[in-house]
């Protein structure tokens, strides 16, 4: 498996301390900052490719890791939660704003003997 | 013609008070480049400088974006830029006792990174492969 890209993105739960809603924002954002257009150019089929996502988020226990990898349109993916992330505490007004980081890598067994520049 | 789109990436950048149009074209571009890392290159054993790399920014002005300035930020490939009308520009609001005619704006511009590779299949696997 080789990676072909690692995408990166932020989501935020900035009322309901929803972990698991900020990590699937994040996702989101990862996701749609890109489009991987060689699965059409090259007719590789999607399903081979496998999609490793990693969340930090500041409580990795409260995100529901399926519920995330649920909502990847394409591949097989395996979810990863780890601390990280950043919660911002006001004070003042007693709330958590929860920020999610995602990483999103798309791996595909590309064999390079098979390809070469025109 | 071998010319094969491999990845496509997406931005958008914005001048809030100096209507600078090629500020907010670089901020989009740097939006679109720097949400990801394309690793394309090494998966297939090409170099990185064998990326082409198109370049579409979408703003109001087009013909107020620098096209030298926006290249700049690409960091490796054969770049080819395009400005066309698009983005968005939103008036702000009104201060208190100023002229009308004073029309300041917000600045939104639009980047699509479009990547390619000159490819094609093997030598030898053609036959299989198409």
């Amino acid at each position: 498996m080789k990676r072909l890209i690692l995408e990166m993105g932020t989501g935020n739960d900035l009322y309901g301390e929803d972990y698991t809603k900020a990590a699937r924002r994040a996702v989101q954002d990862a996701l749609h900052h890109s489009s991987l257009v060689l699965f059409r150019s090259l007719d590789l089929p999607h399903e081979a490719m496998q999609v490793n996502v990693t969340i930090g988020v500041q409580e990795p226990d409260k995100v529901d890791a399926d519920a995330v990898a649920a909502t990847l349109p394409r591949g097989q993916a395996k979810v990863t939660v780890v601390k990280g992330g950043l919660n911002v505490v006001d004070t003042d007004n007693d709330t958590v704003s929860v920020i999610a980081t995602a990483a999103v890598e798309a791996c595909y067994d590309i064999r390079a003997e098979d390809w070469q520049l025109s | 013609m071998a010319k094969k789109r491999v990845a496509m990436e997406l931005g958008m950048g914005t001048s809030l008070r100096r209507q600078d149009y090629t500020k907010a074209a670089v901020r989009a571009l740097q939006d679109a480049l720097w949400h990801n890392s394309l690793t394309m290159a090494d998966a297939f054993g090409f170099s990185r400088e064998d990326m082409i790399v198109e370049v579409d920014i979408a703003v109001q002005k087009p013909e107020q974006v620098d096209i030298e300035t926006v290249k700049a930020v690409l960091p490796y490939g054969q770049p080819h830029i395009r400005v066309v009308h698009g983005g968005l520009d939103i008036a702000k609001p009104q201060k208190p006792g100023a002229d009308p005619a004073d029309t300041d704006k917000t600045v939104i511009a639009n980047a699509a990174v479009n990547v390619y590779f000159d490819m094609e299949p093997a030598s030898g696997r053609t036959g299989d492969m198409i």
